[in-house]
């Protein structure tokens, strides 16, 4: 490892976690200006950056940060006013810090890019000694030459939290140590300059912004010190691979167990058996939380920037607009947080531009003068919530729909079946903007797909909800995490899926009858809601084997702003889910993700939802109508089939008669194994089965139970013919699963009813 | 039965001695029948031979790819050699056998009706493929001429590249 770079690493990790903090204390110092204490961290971080900085010989960044902290000083002491000229100016020196940072992180010196200080630092001297503030002028180029030497922070002291004697005393320390390291380690080692950006600062806590009340934080004088290690993130993901391969392992222990527990029932060792595998998955369950923790960050990382963001607009703009955020603590994973950022800029950008009106107009409707957006965000189940609601004017749904008309996005016909809140989704549409002309800030219709495509990536969802001259809420849904994903199993014929939770919204049985057919599209009402249907098994082209009944489950899945509902044929579970990749071979399938390896080492597919979204828009297949002809193909007897599993050939013959009068279709197997491969197969259509139960190779009872496990089986009638005729054989026949008890002899009328009543054919 | 025994140990020594001095020009191959053809692909491709297990069905994929299926822990495809052949599909039978193949970047079972034997045969023996053959995509590495038959040397990494 480089020493070297190894201490600028951590120099800059520090340097952006002070300068986040000072965005935030500026933006609240300039609604209190008259909070001391305040002022007083503020000046501390500032000399903290500029201490460092200086003996780590960035000496543009010295020279800026220096005459920052002239006018800090000048404003603690009280001899300057901070106006919000000033500020602009306090400001933008440090989006200039920024870049020289991230000019360090990049290029390892401060010189690279070039910056002109002569500029703002005219305007610092001028702001310093209370004189106007001369126009900006462009910035311009100038080289110089740096040597780099960095410095260690080796205590993690927030020196914020300091009173100023204590921040002296600690730099004075550091200083000294730090010179006598570096000097150490220069004469023993001889640094190779590799590049590296530096790693994500590690959570440490902020104190939060909050632009009206302004707690200061001169409450948490009494400084906790806080344990921490840098590590990098590659290692974490190593660790998270690894944790998904032992969840795998436990879903499969699991699975093993309960087969264990069917066939040993009552055994001994079942219990102690039990207790290791409950502790086992208790452990890997804990295990992965704690895992997946250390990869959380706060949302604070993301929340920290938007108060200078809305300052900065709110300016820009002309209209006093608020940002009150909650929730900053929220932790979420570290890629999500990053993916995050882009989409909440642009909602809030938005609002800004779009929904807060201009103060007079406020007035007018008898609103406050100073818009308010609240930035919120919370835990509920697997998912963070991320809400953005403005008191602005609101989304007009009607004038949604006529631009959108106008564009030639929607017919007209579409716009009138069009419920609000679908109108309100068109804003996420590509190149749709309701702004009258492009500003600085919005109106390019770009924003908006953005957070659409960005949220879609992390499977999440959105809400919108509006009225005119109240507000607008904007709503997101995010799983907490990417990796290790709940995922809802269902059963369309006979395979498998497994739906990512987060984007199911519910599920709900309905029968045929409440499905509609609109235009060509299948629908559901629901509730208040109008829902889209398709089949699961027509987007993926799934064999229809599975006879239909007159109920089917809908599972309702969320994406981004749309809904869509999902017929499944059946909901197996809930189930903890490691996405695997299926190698270059498979990639980008279109509607699947990835797969998954299931408790029984089976291989489950996991849809990918977006893509699903897309696949389903080009079906057109009614529904309603392909599930009833299903049903209505059978109605003569020569359309049934029976299957009749004897080992002896007379029984079979026998059998075999007594269907004759009946017309339906035989066929035939001489065992269970044989019978079940005929079923499996699909080959043939069965209605109904005879079974001896004693035979060669797999018995009666096994092959009812074996039947049994297979839900498109579930009612398929099972008749017992036997011999055996004890009570307890019966009982038996009941438990596989047997329809049916008939024991031999039977008179080959008896039979043929049976077979009748079972099949629904009665006698002419 | 002494005979035979030493017949056997005879050849396996043989077997031993010989790679020392025709090392470089002998390739070790596998063989296996799809149809009525026998095909060979280089031994060291080979990641393992298993009997068929169940596997998942994949949507919108050609008919040969079947699936994919687990193979202790990793998720690979399963593709139909005889369907990809554009020969008639068959019921898996008792000599059915999923073959794993590796290539550069990508792992893939194909599925074979049997198995024949392990196959040494010298380089110069191999002939490249016709030309009215190689056309085929060039999945056809050469032919291998021997005593008394054919044999179609396939080429992995063609075998396991996506052409769909």
């Amino acid at each position: 490892m480089d020493d070297i770079q190894e201490i600028l690493e951590d120099f800059l990790v520090e340097a952006f976690e002070l300068i986040e903090q000072l965005d935030q204390d500026l933006v609240e110092l300039e609604n209190t200006p008259e909070d001391l204490e305040l002022l007083n961290s503020i000046f501390r971080v500032a000399h903290t950056i500029k201490g460092s900085s200086s003996f780590l010989s960035f000496d543009i960044l010295t020279k800026l940060t220096h005459h920052m902290e002239d006018v800090l000083n000048k404003a603690r002491k009280g001899e300057l006013k901070l106006t919000e000229d000033v500020m602009d100016v306090v400001l933008e020196s440090i989006d200039m810090m920024k870049s020289l940072l991230n000019c360090i992180r990049d290029n390892g010196d401060d010189t690279s890019i070039g910056m002109d200080l002569a500029d703002i630092i005219t305007r610092l001297e001028a702001v310093s000694e209370g004189k106007d503030i001369p126009d900006s002028v462009e910035e311009e180029i100038e080289e110089e030459t740096q040597v780099e030497e960095p410095e260690e922070e080796a205590s993690e002291a927030d020196y914020a939290k300091m009173s100023d004697d204590e921040v002296e005393a600690e730099i004075e320390r550091l200083l000294s140590e730090k010179k006598a390291e570096a000097k150490k380690k220069r004469a023993a080692k001889e640094a190779k300059e590799t590049e590296k950006s530096s790693p994500a600062p590690a959570p440490t806590p902020v104190p939060s912004a909050k632009p009206t009340k302004a707690a200061p934080p001169a409450k948490k004088q009494t400084s906790t010190l806080e344990q921490t290690i840098r590590v990098e993130v590659s290692r974490l993901d190593h660790l998270m691979n690894l944790i998904g391969e032992l969840v795998l392992g436990k879903n499969r222990l699991l699975k093993i167990y309960d087969d264990v527990e069917e066939r040993y029932e009552g055994e001994k060792f079942l219990e102690e058996l039990n207790q290791v595998v409950s502790a086992i998955s208790l452990v890997t369950t804990d295990l992965q939380i704690a895992v997946m923790k250390t990869r959380m960050l706060p949302i604070a990382k993301v929340f920290n920037k938007f108060p200078r963001m809305v300052r900065d607009l709110s300016r820009e703009l002309g209209k006093g607009i608020e940002l009150k955020i909650s929730g900053e603590e929220t932790e979420l994973d570290k890629s999500i947080v990053e993916e995050i950022g882009d989409p909440l800029v642009h909602i809030i950008r938005n609002s800004c531009d779009h929904g807060v009106e201009d103060g007079e107009v406020r007035e007018q409707w008898g609103k406050s003068k100073t818009g308010l957006i609240e930035l919120k965000a919370y835990n509920e189940g697997n998912s963070i919530v991320i809400e953005i609601t403005d008191d602005g004017k609101g989304l007009d749904a009607d004038l949604l729909r006529s631009k959108a008309i106008e564009r030639g996005m929607i017919s007209e016909q579409e716009a009138d079946s069009m419920s609000d809140k679908e109108a309100f989704a068109l804003i996420f549409k590509p190149a749709f903007s309701m702004a009258a002309k492009v500003t600085n800030v919005s109106g390019r219709g770009v924003g908006m797909d953005v957070v659409k495509t960005n949220i879609e990536k992390l499977n999440g969802i959105i809400e919108i909800d509006s009225e005119i001259g109240k507000g607008t809420a904007i709503k997101m849904k995010i799983p907490l995490t990417l990796a290790i994903i709940q995922a809802l199993l269902v059963g369309s014929q006979e395979e498998y899926y497994a739906i990512p939770l987060a984007s199911v919204s519910e599920t709900v049985r309905i029968s045929l009858d409440e499905i509609y057919t609109v235009e060509g599209r299948n629908v559901l009402r629901l509730r208040d809601e109008v829902l889209s249907l398709v089949r699961l098994s027509d987007i993926f082209g799934v064999k229809q084997v599975y006879e239909p009944g007159e109920h089917t489950y809908v599972v309702v899945i969320g994406l981004a702003e749309s809904k869509l509902g999902l017929i499944v044929d059946t909901l197996v579970g809930q189930e903890e889910t490691v996405i695997k990749s299926m190698g270059d071979y498979l990639q980008g399938i279109s509607g699947i993700a990835g797969a998954t390896i299931r408790g029984d080492g089976g291989v489950t597919l996991i849809v990918d939802i977006a893509s699903l979204m897309n696949m389903a828009k080009g079906l057109k297949i009614n529904i309603r109508e392909s599930m009833q002809t299903k049903n209505k193909t059978k109605t003569n007897p020569e359309d049934y089939t029976v299957l009749i599993v004897d080992d002896s050939k007379m029984d079979r013959t026998i059998m075999k008669k007594s269907m004759e009068p009946i017309g339906i279709k035989t066929i035939e197997a001489s065992n269970g194994q044989e019978a079940l491969n005929m079923l499996k197969s699909g080959e043939h259509d069965i209605d109904v089965m005879l079974i001896d139960i004693e035979m060669p190779r797999m018995d009666g009872y096994t092959l009812a139970s074996e039947i049994r496990k297979y839900s498109r089986y579930k009612n398929l009638p099972l008749i017992a013919v036997t011999s055996r005729t004890s009570k307890a054989d019966r009982l038996r026949g009941v438990e596989s699963g047997m329809t049916e008890y008939i024991t031999k002899p039977y008179s080959p009328e008896y039979l043929e009813n049976v077979v009748r009543k079972n099949t629904k054919l009665t006698a002419e | 039965m002494a005979d035979k025994l030493n017949q056997i140990l005879q050849k396996q020594q043989k077997q031993i001695h010989e790679p020392d001095h025709a090392d470089e020009n002998i390739i070790q191959l596998v063989g296996f029948i799809i149809g009525d053809e026998e095909y060979a692909i280089p031994i060291l491709n080979i990641v393992e031979i298993i009997k068929p297990i169940e596997f998942t069905r994949v949507p919108s994929v050609p008919e040969y790819v079947l699936g994919v299926f687990n193979i202790r822990g990793s998720v690979i495809p399963l593709i139909d050699l005889r369907r990809k052949f554009n020969l008639t599909p068959m019921n898996n039978t008792g000599d059915t056998r999923y073959i794993v193949m590796k290539g550069e970047d990508n792992t893939a079972g194909f599925v074979i009706d049997r198995l024949t034997e392990a196959i040494r045969i010298k380089s110069d023996r191999i002939d490249p493929a016709p030309e009215s053959v190689g056309g085929d995509k060039g999945m056809i590495y050469g032919i291998g001429k021997r005593e008394d038959s054919m044999l179609t040397i396939l080429k992995v990494e063609s075998l396991l590249k996506r052409d769909f």
